[in-house]
């Protein structure tokens, strides 16, 4: 994870004169780091770029209507014991999603120990995490259609309200579902031990690697950390 | 690969995950407490941008190891960015502008 | 799959030996190049017809298939310009033309050749079939991925031409898809066309994004021992730095295709003001169209950058070996290459100067796509520099690469016209800028192409091409692309708009007509010279001259591969090791002209080489 490959001449130095000879260097630019690891961070670094034009986007659809924006406090509003708290439900959701990047920075770290069992127990806490809140989403979306929010059209205000909030909230839930189904497999994959045995992959011919655990993990965090944006524009502006 | 691998990867303790963990739960009761007492104006502003800027920092830095990454990676990472910064500034002046635009032809200066 | 990957299938690598040469004779300290990082690449070794033709993991056969399948979508783009050019020259000519049509043709052909061709072409084309070779690298990293983006991009182009099937027919709406009119009732294929072509990108841009992926890590993860970044050929650089763009501007297009389907088949406004329609007002309401200008232009000038700096980096190659020179101030291009690929994400709004956005951004914009002409410029100069005084074949490839230059040189030019807002005003939406991006983004990276084809053909085929018919080939694009392209400038000039479908009975248009019918026969021409490349390749695949190895005695190491053409793995069981740049020709003191990569430097210690 930290990357100190021991790489004769190409130690670990930190700032810019480090990533100087690195990037002078012949052979790799980013010592250390695998292929499968340095794909995943292009990757997200294009899927940022996806979700930026998506919260950019909206930022200049609810800036330049002129009809009134609902308030999300109001909206997302929950009764609990017959009061409506505010978000009560989206903070549940946060709360939800960052316990299970917690538990994924911790399998990615078991993993790495070599803890096959410690690990694949935490693959399937995220899982399950993440699963809780692809639910909670889906009650949220049933809660506002119920209420009469459409993509087209919205009681409470402007119409691109309901069509920002299913379509954001709608395309990160899908990575959200993507990263859940890997989860599973992946989780499989380590409990039946692939990446002690080094078993190839199934469509790929790489052998297996508990770096593949980091991927994946990558992966889930930058859903939170998509959810961490969403949280704060979408529901608290 | 795989061989350079197993011996060389160090982790870290799990003290520094547990911490970091709790204090994106604490960040995220700040921010949500933000919206509880209904700070308005430039003062919810700036607190939602901070603990969001403070949640991604922490997430990226060590849930997702980039505090220990080479600068190689983390600059190639952090760069393209400006881009988007780029963006969204001018989408903030340019959604201004419509708003002004509309208010001004259809209710203002409208016939 | 992974049950039938057994040893006996993979390369079993011998790559890691400490120092190069090895052997008897020790070798001398400074040919010294550090170990390999990282063991060698495991491939799959496909058996099958299919597994070694059709879903193939080899990146030479997926670049040949992406070269196949684009050139042909860029066929049907090139007869859709036939049309246009017949009914713009003799209006009336073509009797099933009708406007609706001309409008679909003019889309189809610019989403074609934009995105479908030029693109695929060479980043999917060119990029495939080099960066692996010229890295040094045994694939690229990740062949099954690669494999699975060739056949999304097989999906899209699919689901583009099922577009000219439906009721409606393809979308009408200009390249650019603008909303409103892109999904309104009126323009046509409006319906099921709008809709297929946004699902097309769609898939294009997920398909790219596979194969984006691998050309970026093969290049930065996977090179050769001895292969730094300065020491790579700029072809590989272009294809690079246009990967990189294409892997953040693509986002913009995938994200404004989502927003535009949601629109036409949710009905949601995201692009939708309140629109009257016959006195009607019609479901949609508040969303701001100028959004879709900016997303998509977000994405359309990299896209701009995308087809050109492959392009520059090829030629750069080309350039250098014909004229048996190093390329002056490879640094230099390599920066500049750098720089305009950072730039270009900071000046989309040039396109947008009569969108009615803010006004100040033209201030902004101007002044950024200004400054994207030094680095440019500089270029520019550089080729010219690199001919200086060079040994100069004057055969086919140098033709284009000359063709190439000057091409850039005026749509460079007028690009700066275009570029400032007080003349971009009365300009835009006239025939001069269609002037301006065809011979900037149309006509010179095809020239390229052009004259990659020529160069690479004896390395991909084994024999080279005629060079007989490669020489008619290219004067007759050479004049008669500019007979089309360089009388619309003028068209431009007295006020001849784009996209109109006939100028019925404009006075001061007349002198347009006489000058339109003659752009036309040129076009005809052009387009069927084009068939002459054509018939040339399948002709000389069968009769052409055996080119051997090295024909045109260049450095880089996608002619040092054992066998020629290059079997999967590229280098047999040995990985190639890189002691200098690609460029080492006409070095003073060594006996031949050109030093190859691979050479150590023991071997030419007399000699004057630079040190790279």
């Amino acid at each position: 994870m930290s990357s100190d490959p021991k790489i004769k001449g190409y130690e670990f130095k930190p700032g810019y004169s480090g990533m100087a000879a690195d990037t002078a260097s012949d052979q790799t630019m980013f010592k250390g780091v695998h292929w499968g690891k340095a794909m995943m961070w292009i990757f997200l670094l294009s899927d940022t770029f996806i979700f930026s034009c998506f919260l950019i986007s909206y930022m200049k659809g609810r800036g330049s209507t002129p009809v009134e924006w609902p308030n999300p406090s109001e909206v997302f509003a929950l009764n609990a014991f017959g009061v409506p708290v505010p978000l009560l439900l989206i903070a549940i959701m946060t709360f939800v999603l960052i316990t299970s990047s917690g538990t994924m920075a911790l399998a990615v770290k078991y993993g790495y120990e070599r803890n096959r069992k410690m690990c694949g127990w935490l693959i399937l806490a995220t899982a399950i995490g993440g699963l809780t809140f692809v639910g909670m989403q889906a009650f949220e979306w049933s809660k506002l259609i119920h209420e009469g929010v459409r993509p087209w059209e919205n009681p409470f205000g402007a119409k691109q309200f309901g069509s920002f909030f299913f379509m954001i909230t709608g395309f990160h839930g899908t990575h959200v579902s993507i990263g859940v189904i890997f989860l599973f497999i992946y989780a499989y994959k380590t409990f039946a031990g692939h990446y002690d045995k080094e078993k190839r992959g199934w469509f790929t011919s790489m052998k297996g690697n508990y770096v593949e655990i980091e991927i994946l993990g990558l992966y889930w965090h930058f859903v939170d950390l998509v959810w961490v944006f969403i949280f704060a524009f979408f529901y608290l502006w | 690969m795989s061989e350079i691998k197993k011996e060389q990867t160090t982790t870290h303790k799990i003290g520094i995950y547990l911490w970091i963990w709790g204090l994106l739960f604490v960040l995220s009761f700040f921010s949500y407490m933000v919206d509880w007492y209904q700070f308005q104006g430039l003062l919810r502003w700036s607190l939602i941008l901070l603990f969001m800027f403070l949640k991604a920092g922490l997430i990226m830095a060590f849930f997702m190891h980039l505090f220990w990454e080479r600068y190689a990676l983390v600059n190639v990472l952090l760069w393209p960015m400006t881009a988007i910064a780029c963006f969204v500034g001018l989408m903030v002046a340019e959604g201004k502008y419509t708003l002004f635009s509309r208010l001004f032809y259809f209710f203002v200066g409208g016939s | 799959m992974s049950e039938d990957f057994n040893d006996s299938k993979t390369i079993q690598a011998q790559s890691s030996e400490t120092i190069s040469g090895g052997g008897a004779t020790p070798t001398p300290d400074i040919d010294y190049v550090r170990p390999a990082e990282l063991p060698d690449q495991d491939l799959y070794h496909g058996h099958s017809f299919i597994t070694k033709w059709v879903f193939c993991q080899d990146a030479k056969v997926i670049g040949v298939q992406y070269f196949l399948l684009a050139t042909f979508t860029g066929i049907i783009g090139l007869i859709l310009s036939w049309l246009m050019r017949l009914q713009l020259g003799f209006p009336g000519a073509a009797g099933f033309m009708t406007a609706e049509h001309y409008y679909q043709f003019v889309t189809m052909h610019g989403m074609i050749m934009v995105v479908y061709f030029l693109t695929a072409l060479f980043l999917g084309g060119f990029g495939n079939y080099l960066i692996p070779l010229m890295t040094g690298a045994r694939d690229m990293v990740f062949p099954y991925v690669n494999m699975v983006s060739f056949w999304m991009f097989f999906v899209a182009v699919g689901v583009l031409l099922a577009s000219f099937f439906v009721p409606g027919g393809p979308t009408g709406s200009g390249w650019t898809l603008y909303p409103p009119q892109a999904i309104l009732e009126g323009t046509p294929g409006s319906g099921m066309g709008i809709i297929l072509m946004c699902v097309s990108l769609i898939l294009f841009v997920a398909g790219f994004t596979m194969g984006g992926l691998n050309y970026l890590i093969t290049v930065l993860q996977a090179r050769t021992r001895g292969m730094t970044l300065m020491r790579m050929p700029l072809t590989v650089w272009g294809i690079f730095t246009a990967t990189v763009l294409a892997m953040l501007a693509f986002p913009a297009l995938l994200v404004s295709a989502l927003m535009m389907t949601l629109d036409k088949v949710l009905e949601t406004s995201f692009f939708m003001p309140t629109i009257l329609k016959a006195g009607e007002v019609l479901e949609y309401g508040g969303g701001t169209p100028i959004l879709f200008q900016h997303l998509f232009w977000f994405f359309g000038h990299p896209e701009v950058y995308i087809v050109a700096l492959p392009a520059f980096g090829i030629i750069s190659d080309l350039i250098s070996v014909h004229s048996r020179k190093n390329i002056f101030g490879y640094r230099m291009m390599v920066w500049a290459i750098v720089v305009i690929g950072a730039l270009s994400f900071f000046v989309w709004a040039h396109h947008m100067y009569v969108s009615g956005m803010h006004p100040w951004f033209g201030f902004f914009f101007a002044t950024t796509t200004l400054i994207i002409a030094v680095p440019t410029a500089m270029k520019v100069y550089n080729w010219v520099l690199t001919l200086w005084r060079g040994n100069i074949r004057l055969n086919t490839v140098m033709l284009w690469c000359l063709g190439f230059i000057v091409t850039f040189v005026n749509g460079g030019i007028t690009g700066i016209f275009l570029g400032n807002v007080t003349v971009d005003v009365p300009l835009s939406d006239t025939y001069f800028v269609v002037a301006h991006f065809h011979m900037v983004m149309g006509i010179a990276p095809l020239m390229v192409i052009m004259g990659a084809v020529y160069h690479w053909f004896p390395l991909v085929a084994g024999r080279m091409l005629s060079e007989k018919l490669g020489k008619w080939h290219f004067w007759i694009t050479f004049l008669g692309a500019y007979s089309i392209y360089f009388p619309m400038h003028y068209l431009g000039f007295i006020g001849v708009p784009r996209r109109y479908f006939e100028m019925y009975d404009s006075p001061y248009i007349t002198s347009a007509v006489g000058m339109n019918q003659f752009i036309s026969t040129a076009a005809f021409i052009v387009g069927a010279a084009q068939f002459i490349l054509i018939y040339n390749i399948i002709v000389s695949l069968k009769i052409g001259k055996p080119a051997g190895k090295n024909p045109w005695q260049a450095n880089s190491l996608e002619w040092l591969t054992p066998t020629v053409p290059p079997e999967h793995g590229n280098w047999g069981d040995k990985l190639p090791v890189v002691h200098r740049w690609p460029y080492d020709y006409s070095v003073p003191g060594a006996k031949e002209d050109f030093i190859p990569q691979t050479t150590p430097p023991s071997e030419v210690v007399e000699t004057k080489v630079e040190k790279t």
